[in-house]
């Protein structure tokens, strides 16, 4: 059902056949006049924006949206969004068509559906963003035209965490045709994990649905390390704590991409929006004060490699 | 659920007025097993349990066929349009259809007038893979039964549409969904799940047509538990497979995909189901060497227990999407003056089978589309031997940002599609919707999956030939010949159906319903409905007339795959709607 599919060109057609399916909704001024901004956050996805035992919508992503409301003198209203298959799925279901099913918000917009004024942890990646597909007949076209990738507020990377009561400590991945590891399915993770070194890791690959149900596994002993992101190792670190889990600094040569940039998206047509927006996140981190939201939930902020200079 | 009560008791009103031979009667277990018989009804998917789609009907012939004409249409109504793949059900004078986004609609079959309708009410936020469609319904005793877009299955009460039972079959949460026709077999309903690349595993579930509940359980991927209800103790029915790790590297089978989105058929013959299953999860085939049973497969089950009796894999180790999903259909042939009885089918991976019904022994396979570059050929035992170019690249073996490009035919959407053939006792010929495409695939790690960079596969969908993609093809089963073929410019995307009388109906994307001359494969016939057709054509009997009815409303699965296929097929408009045909009373 689906390799994982990128090119996404017919919802450019649908979008071209029928104009209501287009997202010209909530001008700049009309946003600000409205007293709310909309923001798209992942559900159920700690450290990030999740909901706390009493309900409550918090982490990291939540925590920056709220300030973000709150500088614009606006109510903040969270939209949360089911992960699809990849980035452009979201972003067209989220951010600049809606979602399929959903054909309850006529009040809003004229395609009926509702989208958010401005989505998070979006990676912040030029080639992404004016990438290129095929469609037929020597034409080349933008696949991602409709949003604006902005404001990178974060470096993210992948890292290793593991119980150093089993295994001192993991300097390379060779050590892992002997001790099992536990990867988040379907990530890059899983596919580098189980392809080294000519497959020779793969028995020794335990694949769960998420990296707590990874990470409690290692609490549990099933596994010696879980492999995921280091926004949400030190989170699960930070939860669980034991002298003998720790975070390692294992270097992974053989994977393609070992950090990006997480930054915002807004429609195309909202980019006044998203200037307004860098103007409230840019001092924040440039001056390092962000830091101070991710250590709340015992994350260390990096720097974005698009400041870093 | 919009319950058009005004409407529905003034109908009923009616119906009590009128006479006896139009009063609801419950369909029985005999009811289903006769329905490749009797021409007054269609109460299965399939025009049969066998799913042949052969009538026994012969007023309508290859003379008159020209002369059909619509008697009435139906719209689906409302803003969901979208792809309609639905096979009409009718029982005693009312079609039971179902619509996009999960609805049903009772419609009076000679008028064309609403009875009922039922709309699911859907979760927010579900992701069905290949559009918002539904196959179909079924019926029995007093419900119509359907399988709904959050993986539920739910009876409606045939007369009114109220609910009479609904179970969830999967979390859709976790990425399950129903879209196909369940099938009903000895007072149980057998369905299967859809599930997208999200570490699904495919199962096979039969439910008790009256309660709705659970009897057993087979998963269709190696080292899962199946389980048995017995005295409402659930029971541990045998490991499908009989341990993990046989096929299967690590504990990749834990999440292993081989989804049985497309339902199942069955043969009272056997006493079997048979149900297919789709491709391995994760995708990239290098990641899991072994055959990773049982995806890309055909199972056979024990209806009574969901043991799997026998078992055919026609993509081991699957690297193109090739799901092995594609219908099974029952046939008996006189082969040197013995009759053999034999399953029939046409995978999406461009082979068609031929296997032994009772052992799933492998009798013949060819192919049945023009062009097959992933494999060279079939052996002895109907195992592909591989084209090791045509496998797609590890994607773990990326250099840069695009890794090497692979050409494939067929396209991973497939030689055929779930889209019906249909077999003719007549001529002894199978008409199989097909399509001819192929597909570049490349790896890419610009790309990004909840905010994590992701290593994914990006491809583009080409037709073969400028001027044509579908091929409704006839072919011998004995023989692997194409005894005719008609070729269609867009992706033909809709079931077929065929009759005594040597009629083949089917629709295009175009809008036309179709019907052809089964020997010659000439055009007979031919109306535009106004929107493409994607589903399945029935014809039955009332009144001593003989009808013909189609759903019409484009989408499905090809409009949502880019590249040059899309902008083939982008001219064309959605609608959602039923026509019914039949010749004209001077006929009588």
């Amino acid at each position: 059902m689906g390799i994982n599919q990128r090119v996404f060109l017919p919802f450019l057609l649908v979008l071209t056949l029928l104009s209501a399916g287009q997202a010209f909704s909530r001008p700049y001024d009309e946003l600000l006049a409205s007293g709310f901004l909309r923001v798209g956050v992942y559900e159920n996805f700690p450290p990030y924006s999740f909901k706390n035992a009493d309900g409550e919508a918090v982490g990291i992503d939540v925590d920056i949206a709220q300030h973000i409301a709150d500088e614009m003198g606006l109510e903040l209203e969270l939209f949360w969004m089911l992960p699809d298959e990849d980035l452009a799925d979201d972003l067209r279901n989220y951010l600049w068509r809606g979602h399929v099913l959903d054909h309850d918000h006529k009040h809003e917009r004229l395609s009926g559906k509702k989208v958010a004024d401005v989505m998070l942890r979006v990676p912040y990646d030029r080639n992404f963003n004016y990438a290129r597909g095929y469609i037929g007949q020597g034409v080349y076209a933008y696949q991602n035209d409709l949003i604006v990738m902005m404001m990178p507020y974060q470096r993210e990377t992948w890292k290793l965490a593991h119980n150093s009561d089993r295994l001192e400590a993991a300097r390379t991945l060779a050590v892992f045709q002997y001790h099992p590891i536990g990867v988040e399915m379907e990530t890059v993770p899983a596919f580098m994990l189980t392809s080294v070194f000519n497959g020779n890791l793969r028995n020794q690959v335990r694949h769960f649905r998420s990296p707590a149900q990874a990470f409690q596994a290692m609490v549990e002993g099933e596994v010696t390390a879980v492999m995921a992101m280091r926004g949400e190792l030190e989170w699960l670190l930070a939860q669980h704590a034991s002298d003998s889990l720790k975070m390692g600094d294992t270097t992974f040569p053989a994977m393609g991409k070992q950090h990006w940039d997480i930054g915002i998206a807004v429609r195309e047509a909202d980019r006044q929006l998203g200037y307004h927006i860098e103007g409230i996140l840019e001092p924040l981190v440039m001056s390092g004060e962000i830091a101070s939201i991710f250590e709340r939930y015992g994350v260390t902020w990096e720097v974005p490699a698009f400041y870093d200079f | 659920m919009k319950p058009s009560h005004g409407k529905y008791f003034a109908i009923s009103a009616l119906v009590a007025a009128m006479s006896l031979s139009w009063q609801a009667h419950a369909v029985t277990n005999d009811d289903l097993l006769q329905d490749h018989l009797t021409t007054d009804r269609i109460v299965t998917d399939g025009m049969g349990l066998q799913k042949q789609r052969y009538s026994p009907l012969t007023k309508l012939n290859t003379d008159n066929v020209k002369d059909l004409r619509p008697v009435w249409a139906f719209s689906f109504g409302g803003e969901k349009q979208r792809g309609q793949e639905a096979q009409p059900i009718i029982v005693d004078g009312v079609m039971y259809v179902s619509a996009s986004y999960s609805r049903v609609f009772a419609v009076d079959a000679r008028t064309g007038e609403e009875l009922w309708e039922y709309n699911a009410r859907l979760p927010d936020g579900i992701m069905p893979c290949c559009d918002v469609i539904n196959r179909g319904v079924g019926v029995y005793d007093n419900l119509v039964i359907f399988g709904t877009l959050d993986a539920r299955l739910v009876a409606l009460d045939k007369d009114t549409g109220r609910v009479v039972w609904r179970k969830t079959v999967g979390d859709y949460q976790e990425g399950y969904s129903i879209t196909a026709a369940p099938l009903i077999v000895n007072d149980k309903i057998i369905t299967g799940v859809a599930g997208g690349e999200f570490g699904v595993v495919g199962k096979v579930e039969a439910y008790d047509a009256k309660t709705g509940n659970l009897l057993w359980t087979r998963p269709t991927v190696e080292g899962h538990m199946g389980y048995i209800w017995k005295d409402g103790q659930q029971v541990e029915n045998g490991i499908t497979g009989g341990e993990a790790g046989k096929t299967w590297p690590g504990d990749l089978w834990k999440t292993g995909g081989a989804a049985t989105w497309l339902g199942g058929s069955y043969d009272p013959d056997t006493n079997l189901l048979f149900f297919g299953t789709g491709n391995p999860a994760p995708w990239n085939s290098h990641l899991r060497p072994g055959d990773n049973l049982y995806s890309s497969s055909r199972l056979a089950l024990n209806p009574d227990t969901g043991e799997i009796v026998w078992s055919f894999q026609t993509t081991p180790n699957d690297g193109w999407d090739y799901d092995g999903v594609n219908e099974v259909i029952s046939f008996d042939y006189e082969e040197n003056g013995k009759t053999v009885k034999a399953v029939a089918t046409a995978d999406r991976n461009g082979f068609f089978y031929v296997l032994e019904r009772e052992s799933g022994d492998f009798i013949r396979g060819f192919p049945f589309v023009d062009k097959i570059t992933w494999a060279s050929g079939l052996d002895e035992n109907g195992r592909p031997i591989f084209n090791d170019d045509n496998r797609p690249g590890n994607p773990a073996k990326t250099e840069g940002t695009q890794g090497q490009t692979v050409t494939t035919a067929p396209s991973f959407l497939g030689g055929k599609n779930w889209m019906p053939m249909a077999y003719s006792q007549e001529t002894g010929l199978f008409y199989v919707p097909s399509n001819e495409w192929e597909m570049d695939i490349w790896n890419e790690d610009v790309t990004y999956r909840k905010g994590a960079a992701y290593l994914g596969a990006g491809f583009t969908i080409r037709p073969i030939h400028e001027d044509y993609i579908g091929v409704l093809r006839a072919i011998d089963p004995k023989t692997g010949e194409e005894v005719w073929r008609y070729n269609n410019y867009a992706p033909l995307w809709g079931g077929v159906m065929t009759t005594k009388s040597n009629l083949v109906f089917t629709g295009n994307p175009e809008g036309y319903l179709m019907a052809f001359d089964a020997k010659t494969g000439e055009m007979l016939y031919r109306f535009n409905t106004g929107s493409g057709i994607v589903g399945t054509p029935v014809t039955w009997e009332m009144d001593d007339e003989q009808y013909v009815s189609v759903v019409s409303g484009w989408g499905g699965a090809v409009p949502l795959w880019g590249g040059e296929v899309a902008q083939r097929v982008s001219n064309f408009n959605q609608g959602g709607s039923v026509f019914t045909f039949k010749l004209p009373k001077a006929y009588e």
